[in-house]
C-alpha cells in the first residue's frame, strides 16, 4: 500500500518547556502537565504512517492530544517537535519546514478538514454555495458557471437541498451545517481529511446518515482519513487501524478489530469496557 | 541627520508647502516605495494637518510633499473644481505654496489632487494624480484583523474578495460594487483604488500618468505606476462592467449642457421634477462648451 502520510515524534508543548518535560509527563506520570516547569505536553512522541484509501482513527478522552495532532497536521497549530512526511503524487512535503504560502497551497489543494463546530469550518456570513466557492477560489478556480456546478453537484452529493445553496448555513440544523462541511472539504477532491469530532453532538440518526456518508465517499474516492472521536461506534464503523491516546500519547495502536476485541493496554480495557 | 542644518522657512516660521522638510523627505521616501512595490501599502507617518483627519489629509501631504514652485495643480472635488473640499484645499495650497500656479483645465495641470474621481480628459506622462483615500485596504470587509491581512496581501490571497463577488452574483444579479472596486495591480497586489466609480477604474490600467493615494487616516500611501496592469478583480465568465448610461430606449445618455456622451454623468431632480443628467467632470464640461461656442461662432461669421 502507498503511504500518503509520514509522523515522525510530533509533540506540541504550550509553555516555556524544560528538558525533563517529556520524561514527567505522560500515562505514566498520569498527566500532561510537567511537574518541574508547569508546561503542559499536549501531545508528544507521536508516530504513525497513513496510507492511500485507509481511514485512520485516532480515540481517547478529553484532553488526551487527539485534536491537537490534526490542528499540527493541518497547519492550525505550529508543533513545538517532530516531522510529518507528505507523499503527493509528485514530490513529497516536509510538511513542517515549507513557508507559509506552501502551508496554504496544501491546506486549500490536498488537505480537507471537518470540524466539530461548523462555526470553524463555515464563514457563516456567506451562504452555503458561498463556503464551497470559497475554497474553490482558493484553488484557483475563477469560473463562476463552473464554481456554481461544482458546489451543486457537492452538496446534492452531501444530501444538502440544492434548492438552500445560497441561504446561509446560520439557517440549517446541526447536521446540514456538518454536510456543508463535509461538501467544502470535498471540493478540491483531496487526497487527505480530517475528521475532528465530526458527529459528536448530532442526535443518533443524524450521527448515523454522516456517517454513511462519509464511508462511501471514502469508498467512492479513495480518500485518505484521519478520524479523530472519542466515540468508539464511529471508530468501530469507519476506522481500519486506531490510535488510542492518553495523556498526549500514543499507548496503544493497530487493527480496529484487534484494539476493541482484545486491548492490551489497562487505559484501553477500560474504555472498552465501559463502552459496551 | 545634521541638526544644525536649517530648515527653509518663510518670515511666519513656515517651510514651503507647510510640511518641515523632514516630514516632507519622509513622505517622499513612502512614495517611492510605493512605486516600486506597486499596489503595495507603504505605512507612513501621517501628519496632523490643519483640518480633520477623513478631509483629504492624505491627498494633501502627497501635494504638498511633491509640489514646487513651477508646478500648476488642479483640486478636484467628484469631478468638480468648485465644490467646497476642492476649493478648500486649493486655497490651503495657494497659501502655503507661494510661486505655484493653479488652473481648472486638466491639460494645464503638472499636478492633480482629486476625490473621488479621474479626469476625463486623458492624462498624459508628465501628470501626477494624487487621489484621496478614506479606506485603503480592499479587504477590511472580508477580514477584520489587519495582521491577517497583511499576511493575504503577501501571499497574493484574495480569495475571499471573490467570494464577495460571488455572493453579490447569487443575491443580486450582478456585482454590486459601486466605487472602490477592488483592482489587481500589475498581476500581484488588490488596492482599493479610492471611492473612484467603476467608470473610472480602466483608466489606471496602463495609465501614462503616475497615480498615487494617500489615506491620512489610515496612515498608508500606495501607487499605480505609468504604465501598469490594472485589472479590476473578476470572474473568467462574468466580465467587468461600468456603469450603464442608457435610457429606457437603450441610448446612452448625454450630458444636458454639453451633449457628451462618453464621460460620467451625475444625475440631478430639476425643477419640474425630471431627470437631469450632466457631467461629473465640470472642466470637461466646460471645455466642450467653449469650443461648440467658438466653433457656432466661427459658422454665424
Amino acid at each position: 500500500m502507498k503511504k500518503i502520510l509520514g509522523v515522525k515524534n510530533l509533540g506540541k508543548i504550550h509553555g516555556s518547556g524544560c528538558p525533563r518535560c517529556l520524561e514527567s509527563t505522560g500515562p505514566d506520570a498520569g498527566s500532561n502537565i510537567c511537574s518541574h516547569c508547569s508546561s503542559v505536553v499536549a501531545a508528544a512522541n507521536i508516530s504513525f504512517d497513513l496510507h492511500a484509501g485507509e481511514v485512520l482513527g485516532i480515540m481517547g478522552e478529553s484532553g488526551s492530544g487527539k485534536s491537537t495532532i490534526v490542528k499540527m497536521l493541518f497547519f492550525d497549530e505550529e508543533p513545538s517537535l517532530g516531522e510529518a512526511v507528505f507523499f503527493d503524487d509528485e514530490r513529497q512535503w516536509d510538511l513542517f519546514s515549507v513557508n507559509a504560502a506552501e502551508q496554504r497551497w496544501l491546506r486549500n489543494h490536498r488537505f480537507g478538514i471537518v470540524y466539530q463546530n461548523p462555526h470553524l469550518g463555515l464563514n457563516f456570513n456567506f451562504s452555503a454555495g458561498g463556503n464551497i466557492a470559497e475554497r474553490l477560489l482558493m484553488s484557483d478556480l475563477a469560473h463562476y458557471g463552473q464554481i456554481r456546478e461544482r458546489a451543486r453537484d457537492l452538496l446534492t452529493r452531501t444530501e444538502v437541498m440544492p434548492e438552500r445553496m445560497d441561504e446561509s448555513p446560520k439557517k440549517f440544523s446541526g447536521g446540514m451545517q456538518q454536510r456543508v462541511q463535509i461538501a467544502k472539504a470535498l471540493s478540491t477532491s483531496p487526497p487527505v481529511l480530517f475528521l475532528d469530532e465530526v458527529t459528536t453532538g448530532l442526535d443518533l440518526s443524524v450521527q448515523a446518515r454522516i456517517l454513511d456518508l462519509i464511508l462511501e465517499i471514502q469508498q467512492e474516492l479513495g480518500t485518505a482519513m484521519i478520524a479523530v472521536t472519542h466515540d468508539l461506534g464511529v471508530i468501530r464503523l469507519l476506522a481500519t487501524r486506531t490510535i488510542v491516546m492518553k495523556n498526549g500519547r500514543i499507548i496503544e495502536a493497530g487493527l480496529t478489530d484487534q484494539i476493541l476485541e482484545d486491548p492490551q493496554h489497562a487505559y484501553t480495557q477500560q474504555l472498552v469496557a465501559s463502552a459496551l | 541627520m545634521n541638526p544644525y542644518y536649517e530648515l527653509p522657512q518663510d518670515e511666519a516660521g513656515y517651510s514651503f508647502g507647510f510640511l518641515d522638510e523632514y516630514a516632507k523627505r519622509e513622505v517622499r521616501r513612502n512614495i517611492l516605495k510605493a512605486i516600486c512595490i506597486p499596489g503595495y501599502q507603504t505605512p507612513y507617518a501621517s501628519r496632523e494637518m490643519p483640518m480633520g483627519r477623513g478631509f483629504g489629509t492624505g491627498g494633501l501631504q502627497l501635494t504638498l510633499s511633491l509640489i514646487g514652485r513651477g508646478d500648476t495643480l488642479k483640486v478636484i472635488d467628484q469631478g468638480s473644481d468648485d465644490s467646497v473640499n476642492a476649493v478648500n484645499l486649493r486655497h490651503f495650497i495657494e497659501l502655503t505654496c507661494p510661486g505655484v500656479d493653479t488652473t481648472e483645465r486638466t491639460q494645464d495641470a503638472t499636478l492633480i489632487q482629486s476625490r473621488h474621481r479621474i479626469p476625463e480628459m486623458r492624462m498624459t506622462s508628465a501628470q501626477t494624480l494624487v487621489l484621496q483615500v478614506p479606506y485603503p485596504d480592499p479587504l477590511v470587509v472580508v477580514e477584520p484583523s489587519e495582521a491577517r491581512r497583511k499576511i493575504m496581501h503577501g501571499e497574493g490571497d484574495y480569495s475571499r474578495l471573490l467570494t464577495k463577488l460571488y455572493e453579490d452574483i447569487v443575491h443580486f444579479d450582478e456585482i454590486t460594487i459601486s466605487h472602490r472596486y477592488p483592482t489587481r495591480i500589475n498581476g500581484h497586489y488588490v488596492l482599493d483604488p479610492s471611492p473612484i466609480p467603476r467608470f473610472d477604474v480602466p483608466k489606471l490600467h496602463q495609465s501614462p500618468a503616475l497615480i498615487l493615494f494617500g489615506a491620512g487616516r489610515e496612515k498608508k500611501i500606495y501607487a499605480v505606476p505609468p504604465y501598469t496592469n490594472a485589472e479590476p478583480l473578476v470572474f473568467e465568465d462574468v466580465p467587468f462592467r461600468t456603469e450603464d448610461f442608457s435610457d429606457a430606449q437603450g441610448r446612452r445618455r448625454s450630458c444636458h449642457r454639453c451633449g457628451a456622451t462618453d464621460s460620467f454623468l451625475d444625475e440631478f431632480t430639476g425643477n419640474d421634477g425630471e431627470r437631469i443628467y450632466q457631467c461629473s467632470d465640470s472642466d470637461y464640461c466646460h471645455q466642450r462648451l467653449s469650443t461648440q461656442h467658438s466653433a457656432a461662432n466661427e459658422v454665424s461669421r
